[in-house]
């Protein structure tokens, strides 16, 4: 199967700016219908999850991507108009400094870091010590920056050679892989339910209410990990799509796991082994819905640049969606999963 | 279809409900004096099987939907006696957030009988300097209960036995003083807007072990399966002296506090729009509460089944999870006044 | 001693399910690997369910990876002592286990002070005396790995072994099921060997079993701490004691009463143990599931958790399992926690 690289470059880049922080995923469900137009049914549920339903015969099959990237959340705005802000999602606050946030209702800040007189750069960020500039006079910035107001990165990716640079490759990346498998795809061999899920950041909340309401009978999770080139044995960017054996509150089911590396094995996709510690994903909660669903998990590999910004091979991007789409066409070997 | 006149806050649920003993895992005393408060008013009442309340309230007219689940929790921050040494002194654990600091020196009232203990401690003069400017670890403390062996104490308290803080209910001015506000008044505020039928379907859940990882209100949830869930809570006002003023929202008697997120929830935020805007609406004043503190049993409702929009009011109190909190009596009529609208505001614009 | 760690139970849940089959009307095993045995109790349908649950998971490891020299490096799987792993022999479950040993450095190569650091598993690594390249194929990544060390009988009567966390439970079902196979309960009663209890926040198998099965009623069945110097009165309960029963949010008053009634009524000492912030057993996930469910939890005492050498009295695993039976033999079929006032 050719790779899918080509669909996943002219999704990406809508994809990346698109406003989605946690909780506030408005902005990317719309390029995600443009983008699921003539697929299939599109539906929003109770928190903000995007489903699209392509019956079929088979097994019902839930493909789950995360859809919501990091931002900050204004927790106090003083008299002189100065917010202080904390960071909503999963993502060290210190990696925020200097990026450009964009508020729900258009507003532009940069978030800045105080740093106390005498301590060494570099350590660990309260969240006392961040503030968003606005550029506003108080009484305008106290209008528009209020309590609660929800703001994510405004994201201007760029392509280095063969890497993508953003700061929204987490969790974009793989609702593009996701999307360009669903568009070459024109008969899955499953009952299949795609959920783009709200809230991924804030362990994964769209996951949990979305997976209990399709009720899967197997499941196969997409996103991206960040991977340490440094571990030895650990994954790297630029090798191939993650599977997922173990993270926090995750085990690979086996048959899942062996349904992947079929498809990975028919489609000539390299994979590697993705052990995390104590990040997590939608998996936990994909698998532990309801009466339990045999899972599988696949990672985008990225790397971390210390700011704002990510690191993603276009290559891996491809070959997820590559992987994806011979899934969607692997029939299950057995019924229902056995450990 | 005749609008029954908004219901108003019943000060003495709140009163007899904070002096009442509810630690979580041990809610029955509550529960008893919400049933008492509740039961001739609502068309159905259950305990459930972790001992959550759950009452049903059919509407005036023919309303199906959305049916709104209302909740607040039953159980209060306390500690457990897990050990009776030889001579007679009791061993115990925190159930719930506490600050170690505030157990030491504390009278508590034990068991069903209210037994007092107090918590001793090394007076100053028999310490070290160093030792004086230690927190002591809750492993290290002990109740006195006056017994002189474990013998005598095993007569009069059991492993498990329950205890909370010695506080009694008292006002003056607008002040009110007490135990559990947390969360008491959402209790007291709920048991006094239940005795109205209001425009749409009510469930309403008085639930237990909300401070030991919310757990009641999950399975409650799950239960009831409402379309929409609001949560009364008790939540910890700002104030101290030196703090600037937009450190120290929400403040006591500045109104009803509505959470855009805390540790547990992101509130819907169609929901918390039409409650501010009615709050606006009936000249009611809120304010909101600050992001990412805390959590409730609406972060759990929120995640039940498929899904169900949820937001929380809270009333704004001074020194919870302490023996003694302060709340402002208005902000509880507020409360009442303000879910009560929301009720009828709902029948114009929910979906 | 049978493997088995999270994720892992298969190899483990074959000789359970042998055992479980000689006294269960029918065993079966859900699709995340729960192994489930009925009794069909002998009430007027429809019956309720009673689920008791012992988790057939034990601690453990996986290979993160292979280094140059064939050396390994871990990922816990549970939460291990990390002070009691230096220099102990495990099991590598390749298709042929292999066995290998935490290497340490003697003391006289050490640096000062070296020895008063306890390593956390991230430094801890593998040696099997293989050559790196059959290491490499026979432990890849993900492989399971356990503690080697055989059961050690101690003087009166006592276990050491490791495991014991929560195997002692698995034999509580399996003379439970003895018991009630012959004396019939009114209620239908499920002994779920369950999966996954010691890995994550939530306990997987107990929660998506009671998703399943519905019950009625959840006894969870899991190792208590044992009496061991140093502990503070009231954190733990004597080996020989008899089944301890928690008390606490996590456990429905009127279960724990029940099980102390029988006890009364068999004779049987049992002690009495807080649980103020829950009793972290399977019955943490049961009983918040679905609709909510009464839950209780029956300790057997256990000294040295999460180590090779958890001890336990015999005496009190058999107690457990006559305490048990007991109760749910006298459970009335009407029986329920839910209470209708209006």
């Amino acid at each position: 199967m050719k790779s899918l690289a080509g669909r996943v470059d002219s999704l990406l880049p809508s994809l990346l700016s698109a406003f989605g922080p946690p909780g506030r995923e408005s902005g990317v469900r719309d390029v995600l219908r443009r983008a699921l137009r003539g697929l299939g049914k599109v539906t929003e549920d109770a928190t903000g999850n995007l489903h699209l339903h392509r019956p079929g015969k088979g097994p019902r099959l839930l493909l789950a991507a995360p859809m919501d990237a990091a931002g900050l959340i204004v927790t106090r705005v003083d008299s002189t108009g100065l917010a202080r802000v904390a960071v909503l999602g999963n993502r060290n606050p210190a990696e925020l400094v200097g990026a450009t946030f964009r508020f729900e209702d258009g507003a532009l800040a940069l978030l800045g870091c105080d740093r106390p007189k005498g301590t060494k750069s570099g350590a660990e960020i309260e969240a006392d010590q961040l503030f968003l500039e606005t550029g506003l006079g108080p009484k305008e910035a106290g209008r528009r920056l209020r309590v609660g107001s929800i703001g994510a990165i405004e994201d201007r990716p760029i392509r280095l050679g063969d890497l993508w640079c953003a700061a929204n490759l987490d969790s974009r990346a793989g609702c593009a892989a996701v999307v360009a498998a669903l568009r070459a795809t024109p008969s899955p061999r499953y009952d299949l339910h795609v959920i783009f899920s709200a809230q991924s950041d804030l362990s994964a909340r769209g996951a949990v209410t979305g997976a209990f309401g399709v009720d899967p009978e197997q499941a196969v999770v997409v996103d991206v990990a960040h991977v340490d080139p440094k571990e030895t044995g650990g994954a790297a960017v630029g090798k191939g799509p993650c599977l997922g054996l173990k993270e926090s509150g995750f085990l690979a089911h086996p048959e899942a796991l062996a349904l992947v590396k079929r498809a990975a094995a028919a489609a000539h996709v390299p994979t590697q082994w993705l052990i995390r510690e104590s990040e997590g994903s939608d998996a936990r909660a994909v698998r532990a819905a309801r009466t339990g669903v045999p899972t599988a998990l696949i990672a985008i590999p990225a790397r971390r640049s210390g700011g704002p910004v990510s690191f993603v091979h276009a290559r891996d991007i491809g070959q997820t969606a590559t992987l994806v789409a011979r899934l969607l066409t692997t029939p299950p070997k057995s019924k229902g999963g056995r450990r | 279809m005749s609008r029954a006149a908004a219901p108003t806050f019943e000060e003495r649920f709140l009163e007899t409900f904070s002096n009442a003993v509810g630690v979580s895992g041990g809610e029955e005393s509550v529960r008893a004096a919400v049933v008492d408060a509740v039961k001739d008013h609502v068309d159905s009442l259950e305990v459930d099987a972790m001992g959550s309340l759950v009452a049903r309230i059919a509407p005036t007219g023919k309303r199906r939907r959305p049916h709104v689940m209302l909740c607040a929790h039953m159980d209060e921050i306390g500690v457990m006696i897990t050990g009776i040494e030889s001579d007679g002194r009791l061993r115990f654990r925190k159930v719930g957030g506490i600050d170690s600091r505030i157990l030491v020196g504390q009278v508590f009232r034990i068991g069903s009988n209210g037994l007092r203990g107090v918590s001793g401690t090394l007076p100053p003069h028999l310490i070290t300097r160093a030792d004086r400017e230690k927190v002591a670890a809750v492993e290290d403390l002990y109740l006195d209960i006056g017994a002189a062996s474990r013998e005598e104490a095993q007569g009069r308290v059991a492993i498990g036995d329950y205890a909370t803080f010695d506080t009694t209910y008292e006002s003056w001015g607008d002040t009110r003083k007490g135990k559990a506000f947390d969360d008491r008044v959402g209790c007291a505020a709920l048991a006094s807007l239940v005795r109205q039928r209001p425009p749409v379907p009510v469930t309403a859940v008085w639930s237990v072990q909300e401070e030991v990882g919310l757990r009641g209100a999950a399975a409650a949830a799950r239960r009831v399966a409402p379309d929409l869930a609001v949560v009364l809570e008790g939540t910890a006002s700002g104030e101290a002296p030196g703090m600037a003023p937009e450190e120290s929202a929400p403040l006591m008697g500045g109104g009803p506090a509505l959470t855009v997120q805390d540790r547990s929830l992101m509130a819907d935020a169609r929901l918390v729009d039409l409650i501010e805007r009615t709050a606006r609406q009936r000249k009611i004043p809120t304010q909101w509460k600050r992001p990412g503190i805390g959590g409730t049993d609406a972060g759990r409702i929120a995640l039940s089944g498929a899904g169900v929009p949820s937001a929380v009011i809270s009333i704004p109190c001074r020194y919870i999870h302490a023996p003694a909190a302060y709340l402002d009596i208005r902000d509880a009529r507020r409360m009442v006044a303000l879910v009560w609208h929301l009720l009828d505001s709902l029948t114009k614009e929910w979906p | 001693m049978l493997p088995g760690t999270p994720g892992h139970e298969q190899a483990a849940a074959r000789e359970i399910e042998r055992a479980f089959s000689l006294y269960a009307d029918r065993v079966e095993r859900d699709r995340v690997g729960n192994l489930r045995a009925w009794i069909d109790g002998a009430g007027d349908p429809p019956r309720p369910r009673a689920l008791l649950a012992a988790h057939m998971d034990r601690i453990g490891f996986l290979v993160k990876s292979v280094e140059p020299g064939g050396y390994l490096r871990l990922t816990e799987l549970g939460g291990f002592d990390p002070r009691t792993l230096l220099g102990k022999e495990v099991l590598i479950h390749s298709k042929t286990p292999m066995a290998a040993v935490f290497g340490t450095r003697p003391p006289h190569l050490q640096k000062p002070g070296e020895s008063d650091r306890v390593l956390p598993v991230e430094e801890l690594y593998l040696d099997t005396g293989r050559p790196e390249r059959e290491v490499r194929r026979r432990a890849p990544v993900g492989t399971p790995v356990t503690l080697r060390q055989p059961p050690v009988p101690l003087l009166g009567g006592r276990l050491a072994a490791p495991a014991m966390d929560d195997r002692a439970g698995i034999v509580v079902l399996l003379r439970t099921l003895e018991t009630l196979s012959r004396d019939r309960p009114a209620w239908d009663v499920v002994a779920v060997a369950t999966v996954e209890e010691e890995f994550a926040a939530i306990c997987f198998g107990a929660r998506t079993a009671t998703e399943s099965i519905d019950p009625q009623l959840g006894i969870a069945i899991d190792v208590s701490h044992g009496d061991m110097p140093g502990a503070r009165e009231g954190d733990t309960v004597p080996l020989g004691g008899g089944p301890s029963l928690c008390v606490g949010g996590n456990i429905h008053p009127k279960v724990v009463e029940g099980l102390r009634a029988s006890s009364r009524a068999l004779g049987m000492t049992v002690q009495i143990e807080g649980c103020p912030m829950g009793s972290s057993t399977d019955a943490m996930d049961i009983q918040i599931a679905r609709e909510g469910v009464p839950t209780a939890v029956i300790g057997i005492p256990c000294r040295y958790m999460h180590t090779g050498i958890e001890t336990v009295e015999p005496r009190d695993v058999d107690a457990c399992a006559h305490l048990l039976a007991h109760y749910l033999a006298a459970l009335p079929v009407e029986w329920r926690a839910t209470e209708v006032l209006k």
